[in-house]
């Protein structure tokens, strides 16, 4: 037998994996390409036709408004894919979420509609059996907190309880919490026709309709708690009461405000006419010139150097405008509300506004008031499970428990116990969805967060997270929801085309992605 | 090489385990010694794994005792054997080939800056301690944050026999160490067993099919057939072929050479 001998080590052969190599072994390499690639389309293709721009920034899906509502629609889908993303690392899967906003929506808003009651059934012999109620209790009036701490009692013990089927019986999570979808959106149905139904008992709506705009209940000095729009519809002389004992700066900051707004909404509306004045004879121009009459050409042109539009006279700021802007200052009296449905980064959109004017619409108005509370809270637990899932005990033993369940038991890792947990803030967080929508829009509607479910999963699936457990982050995830949000208003704004496209090519990316995942997976198992 | 310790760290008398009306041990008598490697041989279904299942607390034993530093000892759950100095490194050697060395050696013990599942963890220190743990026993980690699954077989197993004592094995029970592995990361796990064996104070119960290695590394052997000890002595007592003949399970293995050759 001959000896070979080498000098070359075991571990130089990790060495040999360039920096390329290992930055293309991140998980979230991938996804933020197409992140970027999305970007890129949006602004380009939201360029309005016929003006021509190299920075895509110039676009209209990232003007005031569209920074708004596209950031509203990847936050609603980062919240829940935080939870749906959580839960596959750990090996398992939640069907049940898009079921659970819908549930939680209506669980909420009928508790704020109809106040909330716990009656217990039994039958009663006394003429005939039949069966009563008794009213344990009844609380009516239920603030927002309460409302969603009752809601979090439903959903929490729900995805508790799927949690603990799945891990008792071995069963895959697949099939329980198919159950889930349909059994939550059924017990939604019946429960919203249940309550609404009319006397006569025809017909039963399954929304909730005719809540107050509760984030939107303000405080006015004098008249006690009241919405914002009725306060702003109050008698002229309710107005200057509460005028008067507003401080002088403010009346004085809040009046230059508005006296900027008016001259802003006037020149708008000037230059709108001047276009409008000049465009017919630029026509005539143009047919002027094509048919050779070079009389007529040259008095068009005249009449065009001399075209002249009077100025618009900015409107007149009253005392009544002052209060009803004053009003528009003051804050909430439902803080949690406002919290969950309200907007944030008023101040930075005012200063965008004025005196940027950026955040500027046609007419002159502001454009977009703020961003939609939503962002935050996804930012928030983006945070959290960012720091759970990288740089705790918890997210290690999320980690092991769906990269090899059987080492992560051997090693004392509770396992049963890090997967109903998980099952548990997948529920969550569609609660927190279906809070920040009720809020939002004030009603809830059974049909809501329908396969919200599969975006979610997809959201993760396109971020980096493999289907069998124990791999992504919480980056790829964010990324996942900001590829599938931007997906959706990219194509929309490409001009010619079906917006449908965008399932298409969502599709497509769906599969790429988790080729992709599962490529590197193999890579970091060695066996690629 | 063998240690000088004349107390066994481990011990078990008249070990018997019966499943139902199967008698899978039948009064197992063993003794193994710090700073030995006892080698413990056998043929399939011969009562290997049932003995370090049960000296790793997985199964309670029907009858006998179990002796660690004097103390008799009784195991309900793997963890109480793990507190007791026990440390088994299975073959599939529970680790999670997606995450890192680091993670993976401090899996489920990890330190933390407060207590509880939500304590962040301390990376930096967990780093050091297991890239200087698995240094101890020969196998310097380029990177501690490499994912396990782009180490070889061989640095698989070095990190499970260091996490195992690093965390308190007095006696560390390696169950077919060698067997899935290529020739060069054999020897590299066995190197690495020498080290442990340098160590003095820890007991190793290495349980192989592999003859070559158990004559390369063991201080002292124990032959299991049919759930019985058919034979035992340290290295110097057994010639080349006993080990042979007694690792078939008695039969005379140069009888099936000359049939084979037929």
């Amino acid at each position: 037998m001959t000896q070979a001998t080498t000098t070359r080590k075991e571990s130089d052969r990790l060495a040999s994996k360039g920096w390329l190599k290992s930055l293309l072994a991140r998980p979230e390499i991938g996804p933020i390409g197409v992140m970027l690639l999305l970007f890129g389309m949006l602004g380009y293709f939201s360029i309005p036709a016929g003006e021509f721009s190299l920075n895509p920034f110039a676009g209209e899906g990232f003007n005031a408004l569209g920074i708004r509502n596209n950031l509203r629609v990847i936050a609603q889908l980062g919240i829940i894919a935080l939870g749906a993303g959580l839960l596959i690392i750990a090996g398992e899967f939640d069907l049940s979420i898009g079921s659970m906003i819908g549930f939680a929506g209506a669980c909420m808003a009928m508790v704020l509609r109809w106040g909330f009651a716990i009656v217990i059934p039994y039958i009663s012999f006394e003429g005939g059996m039949h069966v009563e109620f008794f009213t344990l209790i009844y609380i009516d009036n239920i603030s927002p907190i309460g409302a969603i701490m009752i809601t979090m009692c439903f959903t929490l013990f729900f995805g508790w309880l799927q949690g603990y089927i799945v891990v008792r019986s071995g069963l895959p999570s697949f099939i329980v919490t198919l159950g889930g979808l349909f059994f939550l959106r059924g017990l939604t149905e019946v429960s919203l026709r249940a309550f609404n139904h009319r006397p006569d008992q025809t017909k039963g709506a399954t929304t909730v309709t005719e809540l107050p705009d509760i984030k939107n209940i303000i405080d006015v000095p004098g008249h006690g708690e009241m919405e914002r729009s009725a306060a702003k519809a109050l008698p002229d002389a309710d107005l200057l009461a509460i005028l008067k004992d507003v401080p002088a700066d403010t009346v004085a900051s809040l009046t230059e405000r508005l006296t900027y707004t008016a001259q802003r909404v006037a020149d708008a509306k000037t230059q709108i006419m001047a276009a409008k004045g000049v465009k017919p004879l630029e026509r005539a121009l143009e047919n002027a010139i094509e048919s050779g009459n070079t009389v007529m050409a040259e008095t068009i042109r005249n009449k065009i150097d001399t075209f002249v539009v009077t100025p618009t006279v900015p409107k007149e700021v009253t005392d009544i405008d002052v209060a009803r802007a004053y009003i528009d200052t003051l804050g909430s009296a439902r803080p949690i509300a406002d919290f969950f449905g309200g907007d944030i980064l008023q101040p930075i959109f005012d200063f965008l506004y004025f005196p940027v004017d950026w955040n500027t619409n046609n007419f002159g108005n502001q454009f977009a008031p703020g961003l939609y509370s939503c962002v935050m809270i996804w930012v928030l637990l983006a945070i959290l499970c960012y720091v759970v899932l990288s740089r705790t005990q918890a997210g290690n033993w999320i980690y092991s428990t769906g990269g090899n369940l059987q080492a992560a038991k051997a090693n004392g890792v509770p396992t049963d116990r890090v997967k109903i947990s998980l099952f548990v803030f997948s529920a969550f967080c569609a609660t927190i969805f279906a809070t920040c929508q009720v809020f939002e829009v004030n009603t809830a509607d059974a049909a809501k967060g329908n396969l919200k479910e599969l975006e979610a999963i997809a959201a993760a699936v396109i971020g980096g997270i493999v289907m069998t457990g124990g791999f992504g982050t919480v980056v790829g995830i964010i990324v996942g929801a900001f590829i599938f949000g931007l997906a959706k208003e990219a194509f929309f704004y490409i001009p010619g085309i079906d917006g449908s496209f965008y399932r298409v090519f969502l599709g497509l990316v769906i599969i790429a992605s988790a080729l992709l995942n599962e490529n590197i997976r193999k890579r970091i198992m060695g066996t690629l | 090489m063998a240690g000088n310790a004349t107390e066994p760290l481990i011990e078990t008398r008249g070990l018997v385990k019966r499943f139902g009306s199967f008698t899978a041990l039948n009064g197992v008598d063993l003794q193994v010694f710090p700073g030995e490697v006892h080698a413990l041989l056998g043929d399939n279904g011969a009562g290997k794994s049932t003995l370090i299942k049960i000296l790793s607390g997985v199964f309670k034993p029907t009858d006998g005792e179990i002796i660690v530093e004097g103390r008799t000892v009784s195991f309900s759950s793997p963890r109480d054997a793990t507190g007791a100095g026990i440390g088994t490194v299975y073959q599939d050697l529970a680790l999670n080939a997606l995450t890192s060395v680091t993670r993976n050696f401090f899996l489920g013990r990890e330190i933390t800056h407060f207590p509880g599942p939500f304590g962040l963890l301390k990376m930096g220190e967990m780093d050091r301690i297991a890239t200087e743990e698995m240094a101890k026993i020969g196998i310097n980690v380029a990177d501690p944050n490499q994912p396990v699954g782009t180490m070889s077989g061989g640095q698989r197993q070095t990190l499970a026999i260091a996490r195992a004592i690093y965390f308190g094995a007095k006696v560390l029970i390696l169950d077919e160490p060698t067997s899935a592995l290529g020739q060069k990361q054999q020897m590299e796990v066995l190197k690495t067993i020498r080290k442990v064996q340098k160590f003095g104070d820890i007991a190793i119960i290495l349980i192989t099919h592999n003859e070559i290695h158990a004559r390369l590394i063991a201080d002292r052997f124990t032959f299991l057939s049919l759930g019985e000890v058919i034979g035992r002595g340290t290295s110097k007592d057994l010639e080349g072929d006993d080990i042979k003949r007694l690792m078939a399970g008695g039969a005379e293995i140069g009888d099936l050479a000359k049939e084979l050759a037929v």
